[in-house]
């Protein structure tokens, strides 16, 4: 199995380093997020009826987690709009380089914040109020404008992208499960990039800027913090920039050993199993607890929320792992193996959304006829009827998911503890319990 | 080559258990009555249980605003307002589980006000935790051979 | 500043620009009604203008649940207000007055105090005679009790009735029936040779022949939209708001004034004897028509019809009496 070079197309190649291909994409996903922070705050508050919600929460979401995420990696990222703002403004220019750097405070993250523990707890705080988030336009509309602006606010302080790198409650996850795509930027030859001067790419040139990631593209190994902005094939003197197409999940044969993306595995497999059970499932006292937010019973559920994520599933996991004959310190082999999890909570994601998407699809042709609920009917289709889509294939297709994420998980878990050598057999053992579960729930 | 031949033979497996006919076990259809509470936003019981075949009539009485009931799969639904309970009666002739949920926006949480119901036994289940522990038997022994 | 950054610039801010106008501009020129449950503001604006022999153009949207919309006393078909969803309706109004709108879906325990005003200005050719409702007329207390000291082992069939009423000379007219109470006209016909069963049955046959079967259709309509939320759908007072309603007593009394020393009841039951066939039509037309003043029974008076009030109290008393076999 081998890499296709897709930058040695010429036509990918010149759309990629030309600068207005993508600015135009961002002018659209500008224009159209702050139509959603517009239509979420004056728009009808009936959600389904609602721009923001429904193509926030339904077909961003959609395209994010059934198509971007698992065939584009970051490709998300690439294109979305909320860091641009913040970004135009810090470097006093939409386009190319000025002249003169604007002067704004450009500090570095300092040391503690550099991981993704912030992401995976801004991720947890939307998670605990998800229920209101997802019904309500209001506060869609809040949320998304606070997003906008706290990474103006972050660019401000600190220098590059510190919203997206150390922030974005979404880039977590992406980056998390980015590894399983199968697109890659990379570096060509690395002795070019040894011998390289002034390293353009990460300090910027006049013909681009220095990573906004905070990444210097000649050490990258895997994808989980490459943005995929394209700025360094821009800014790259030596044409050492590649994109590639390569293997599903390539990045897992080199596990992790950092505990903030451990978690960050835990974090989503664990959301992703309680809102299979809390929104999809029959069990009308969790939903109120989780929208009564608040109330003792909201407390009671996010405590339970985040005990399954930090204590049961960790937990047992732990269980799982603590007996193994190896050297390595237990901390270094639960990073290692839960590398094992990315897949596996991938797939519980599609799962999970294809039942909730597919559902609800039909509200995303009403809402674009009528995107503020005013009576409109741009397209002719502002009557259409909610009707659930594809239910024939909706099952079939989750057991797919999960069942192929299964097996996904339990090749990572081989490849992992190969690498840290202990046995595969819990972490198989222990995917395949929390499988059942997840397929208990969905069908 | 033993690699694919194994492969090959879990593939033939994993077929079998996903799609071999089931012996029906023979249950006279019966004639059910469910009276199912709605409120903003659950269904009391939310749970039903019929066997195949069964004649079951949904008597759904709204206890605050307008709901609705629409049974995924089946694609029927009925909407009772508070005051108007409505009936619905159908012949449970797919097996299986099946969501059935508000179909009339009654709120916030509208879209996750959903019940089940369950068509005999839900097989699609079994047979999908079936390939899950075929999935599970087959990374062992993979990760046995290799050891 | 070259100029593909320039034009940069002015794409990216001309989209700003529309992305935040455009909506602006076309939510502001969209004046449009909101329903909301009465708990959550009810109608927004609940005064609307209007002037005779204008037609009246209101849009109006749902913010929440499944509502409906109409004027009171008004022949017009009522409209469902859809969460959102836009209703467009076009209303014609040929006397001034101030009219009724209210929600026609039940949208909570407090549906019924989802109600607005048309205010509507102009002169009128010929002005209405008032007619005073009969409760006011005969000086009912309608507060008072008024249960029946007698009532029948069984439920009296009007059929059974029917064959008894022909030689009897007792008053028949709609007057005499609207004034008196079963068990009033079952008293009266003491001095008949018929055993008491008889006598009941005799009563089922007066009340029955005050109605229509058209009659009886309408008032079950209008019970089953208007009522049986809270009275039940069999008229036992045991609708999906009975137990609300007389939980929610004393929360319910902030919303009211000065009705400090009334409470929340739980709805009448229609199928109970001595209640019934204790009250008159015209007891009966009175409190339809004032409400139960805090006791969480609306007040009438200004949705239905004086026709649709005695429709509804001739399906009242089919609770009690058999009019068919």
């Amino acid at each position: 199995m081998t890499k296709i070079e897709l930058t040695r197309n010429p036509f990918i190649k010149n759309a990629l380093k030309s600068r207005y291909p993508q600015l135009a994409v961002f002018i659209v996903m500008l224009v159209g997020y702050i139509f959603a922070i517009l239509a979420g705050l004056i728009g009808t508050p009936v959600g389904s009826h609602n721009f923001s919600i429904v193509f926030v929460w339904i077909a961003w979401w959609a395209i994010l987690i059934l198509v971007a995420v698992p065939f584009f990696g970051r490709g998300w990222c690439a294109v979305c709009p909320i860091p641009l703002p913040g970004e135009w403004l810090q470097r006093g220019a939409v386009l190319t380089p000025p002249e003169k750097r604007p002067k704004w405070l450009n500090l570095r993250v300092p040391k503690m914040f550099r991981n993704i523990w912030l992401q995976n707890i801004s991720f947890l705080l939307l998670a605990l109020f998800s229920s209101v988030l997802l019904t309500t336009p209001n506060i869609t509309g809040i949320v998304l404008a606070a997003m906008l602006f706290a990474a103006i606010g972050l660019s401000a302080i600190f220098e590059r992208r510190a919203f997206c790198r150390y922030l974005c409650p979404v880039g977590g996850f992406i980056g998390l499960y980015s590894q399983t795509a199968p697109i890659e930027l990379r570096i060509k030859d690395k002795q070019i990039c040894v011998s390289c001067e002034g390293k353009p790419c990460y300090n910027g040139s006049q013909a681009g800027y220095g990573c906004p990631w905070d990444v210097f593209p000649g050490g990258l190994t895997k994808n989980t913090y490459c943005g995929l902005c394209m700025e360094c094939i821009r800014t790259c003197p030596h044409d050492n920039i590649a994109v590639n197409l390569r293997p599903f999940s390539a990045d897992l044969a080199k596990p992790s050993t950092r505990m903030d993306e451990a978690f960050k595995a835990f974090i989503m497999l664990g959301s992703a199993m309680i809102y299979a059970g809390v929104l999809l499932g029959p069990w009308g006292a969790f939903k109120d607890a989780a929208y009564n937010v608040g109330t003792s019973a909201w407390f009671i559920y996010a405590v339970i929320f985040l005990s399954i994520i930090f204590v049961i599933l960790p937990g047992f996991f732990t269980l799982g792992i603590l007996k193994a004959k190896s050297a390595l310190p237990l901390k270094q082999r639960f990073a290692s193996l839960a590398t094992a999890l990315i897949p596996l909570g991938l797939m519980f994601w599609v799962a999970f959304s294809l039942s909730f998407v597919l559902t609800n699809a039909s509200y995303i042709i009403a809402a674009l006829s009528d995107p503020l609920g005013l009576g409109w009917n741009l397209f002719g289709t502002a009557n259409a009827v909610w009707q659930p889509m594809l239910f024939s294939i909706l099952a079939p297709a989750q057991t797919l998911a999960l069942v192929g994420g299964l097996i996904w998980s339990a090749r990572t878990a081989q490849k992992a503890a190969n690498e840290v050598k202990v046995s595969s057999i819990p972490v198989i053992i222990y995917s395949f319990i929390v499988t059942s579960i997840m397929l208990w729930l969905l069908l | 080559m033993r690699f694919y031949f194994h492969l090959l033979l879990f593939v033939m497996a994993g077929l079998v258990v996903a799609f071999a006919p089931l012996p029906v076990p023979p249950i006279a259809p019966q004639e059910r009555t469910f009276r199912i509470d709605a409120r903003q936003f659950a269904y009391s019981p939310s749970e039903l249980k019929v066997n195949p075949g069964d004649t079951v009539t949904l008597q759904l009485v709204s206890t605050d605003v307008v709901h609705g009931l629409y049974v995924d799969g089946y694609d029927i639904s009925i909407e009772a307002d508070p005051g108007q309970s409505a009936t619905l009666t159908f012949v449970a002739d797919k097996q299986g589980s099946f969501r059935f949920r508000c179909n009339l926006t009654c709120g916030a949480m509208h879209p996750f006000m959903i019940g089940k119901l369950t068509v005999g036994t839900n097989n699609w289940l079994f047979r999908s935790l079936g390939l899950a522990t075929l999935a599970v038997f087959g990374a062992l022994i993979s990760t046995k051979q290799k050891a | 500043m070259n100029r593909s950054e320039l034009l940069s610039r002015i794409f990216v801010i001309t989209g700003i620009i529309l992305a935040i106008g455009a909506p602006l501009v076309f939510w502001t020129r969209t004046p449009l009604i909101h329903a909301r449950m009465a708990e959550n503001g009810g109608w927004n604006p609940d005064i609307i203008q209007a002037e005779v022999g204008k037609p009246l153009q209101l849009k109006i949207t749902s913010d929440d649940v499944v509502h409906g919309f109409a004027v009171g006393q008004m022949d017009m078909q009522s409209v469902d207000i859809l969460p959102g969803k836009v209703s467009e309706i076009t209303l014609n109004f040929d006397k001034p007055g101030i009219y009724t709108f209210f929600c026609t879906r039940w949208c909570g325990l407090n549906h019924w105090r989802m109600r607005g005003t048309i205010e509507v200005s102009g002169s009128s050719s010929d002005p209405e005679p008032v007619s005073v409702p009969l409760y006011v007329t005969l000086n009912l207390d309608i507060d008072a009790p008024h249960d029946a000291p007698v009532i029948p082992s069984g439920q009296p069939s009007a059929i059974n009735g029917q064959q008894l009423v022909t030689n009897l000379p007792i008053n028949q007219s709609t007057d005499y029936y609207r004034a008196n109470s079963p068990y009033q006209v079952f008293d009266e016909l003491s001095s008949a040779v018929l055993t008491e069963s008889e006598r009941w049955d005799l009563v089922a046959s007066i009340w029955k022949s005050n109605t229509t079967p058209e009659s009886l259709a309408n008032g079950q309509q209008l019970y089953a939209q208007n009522c049986a939320a809270c009275h039940g759908e069999n008229g036992a007072g045991d609708g999906v708001f009975a137990d609300d309603l007389a939980a929610s007593g004393e929360a319910s009394m902030q919303t009211m004034t000065g009705a400090e020393n009334m409470m929340m009841q739980s709805p009448v039951d229609f199928t109970n004897p001595t209640r019934m066939l204790g009250a008159s039509p015209a007891l009966l037309q009175g409190k339809i028509l004032r409400g139960g003043m805090g006791t969480g029974m609306p007040m009438w008076g200004s949705i239905f019809t004086e026709e649709q009030i005695w429709d509804l109290i001739a399906y009242l008393y089919s609770f009690q009496f058999e009019y068919q076999n």
